[in-house]
């Protein structure tokens, strides 16, 4: 287990990482509110909830993919933020440690439903339908310059549900597949191989939008 | 394959891939380094020989790309009021229960 995962579930921290500055930059006023939510200041937390709920509800949204699932887990989260944030001493960013804390009881969650992470390769792998094609296809079709950020949305929504957590833990919210590999107790080869069938598959849904999984009522997200 | 063993091959190995082979190392090609498979040096000749290899990578890399400007989310995702109305009301019991009259959430 790396230091990293090893810290956001139990709490404790290790070794600080500066690399971790790098995508989460601190937010002004950010510290004060964790000192002052440590002392137990309601205002405080108040203030670290608005300034992250955003962001741990998105991330829920991803990994979850509905939107009252995504809810409870933002809830949860952030109880459990106010239970071990007297644990968190600045060693990395605040945003970093949070999402990992969310990651992971978004994990748990899941397991509890009877989504077994533990062999990704073998309990979570899609269909041979949902599996992208083993083909380069066509130059014609290529993407454009760029994608727009709605569309890749629809699209990430659209992703078997493993491909998705791949997907989302490593190109969105850049965890390393070292990390992953720990998060999903699975093989780093395996977080690779599976973040690189996740981009075949959008490459192939974002050629095809006519593809993308239509939402089931307005619950389900992204 | 590993990181290192994907990459330790003289320059004239990667030249003469078949695009099957190519595919195979792609997992790992993308995991090294900035990710950018498509400004890699030792790629050059063989993605120019191979143009459906080449906008396979220009592809996935514009996915990449995309897909960590996803990080920053926008204002309409936003989680509803209840959640934060729940979280209060229940750190409001803890706290009571810890016995911190300085808590209150509303």
């Amino acid at each position: 287990m790396s230091s990293m995962i090893l810290e956001a579930q139990t709490g404790m921290q290790t070794k600080p990482n500066p690399g971790l500055f790098k995508r989460n930059p601190p937010i002004a006023g950010e510290a004060e509110a964790i000192e002052r939510a440590k002392e137990g200041d309601p205002d405080a937390f108040s203030k670290l909830y608005a300034l992250h709920k955003r962001r741990v509800y998105t991330l829920c949204l991803r990994m979850l993919g509905n939107v009252s699932e995504a809810e409870d887990m933002t809830q949860e989260a952030f109880l459990h933020l106010f239970r071990k944030l007297g644990s968190f001493r600045g060693e990395s960013a605040f945003s970093t440690w949070l999402h990992r804390l969310t990651v992971n009881l978004v994990l748990m969650h899941l397991r509890k439903k009877g989504l077994n992470l533990v062999s990704l390769e073998e309990t979570i792998n899609p269909s041979e339908d949902d599996a992208p094609k083993r083909d380069f296809g066509s130059r014609d079709q290529q993407l454009a310059g760029s994608v727009d950020r709605v569309t890749l949305e629809r699209a990430v929504s659209s992703l078997p549900p493993g491909y998705r957590m791949v997907f989302v833990l490593h190109d969105v919210e850049g965890f390393e597949h070292n990390e992953i590999a720990s998060m999903l107790e699975c093989s780093t080869g395996n977080s690779k191989s599976q973040l690189h069938k996740a981009r075949l598959k959008l490459r192939e849904l974002l050629r095809n939008p006519e593809q993308f999984a239509v939402p089931a009522s307005g619950k389900e997200g992204v | 394959m590993s990181d290192s063993a994907a990459l330790n091959h003289s320059p004239e190995i990667f030249d003469n891939m078949t695009p099957a082979e190519f595919e195979e190392r792609l997992p790992d090609l993308f995991g090294i380094g900035n990710g950018k498979v498509s400004e890699d040096p030792r790629f050059a000749i063989f993605l120019e020989k191979n143009p459906d290899c080449a906008a396979l990578v220009r592809d996935l890399e514009i996915i990449a790309e995309t897909a960590a400007k996803l990080f920053e989310p926008t204002e309409d995702q936003d989680p509803a009021d209840s959640v934060w109305i729940n979280i209060a009301s229940k750190l409001k019991g803890e706290s009571s229960s810890l016995d911190e009259p300085n808590s209150t959430f509303e």
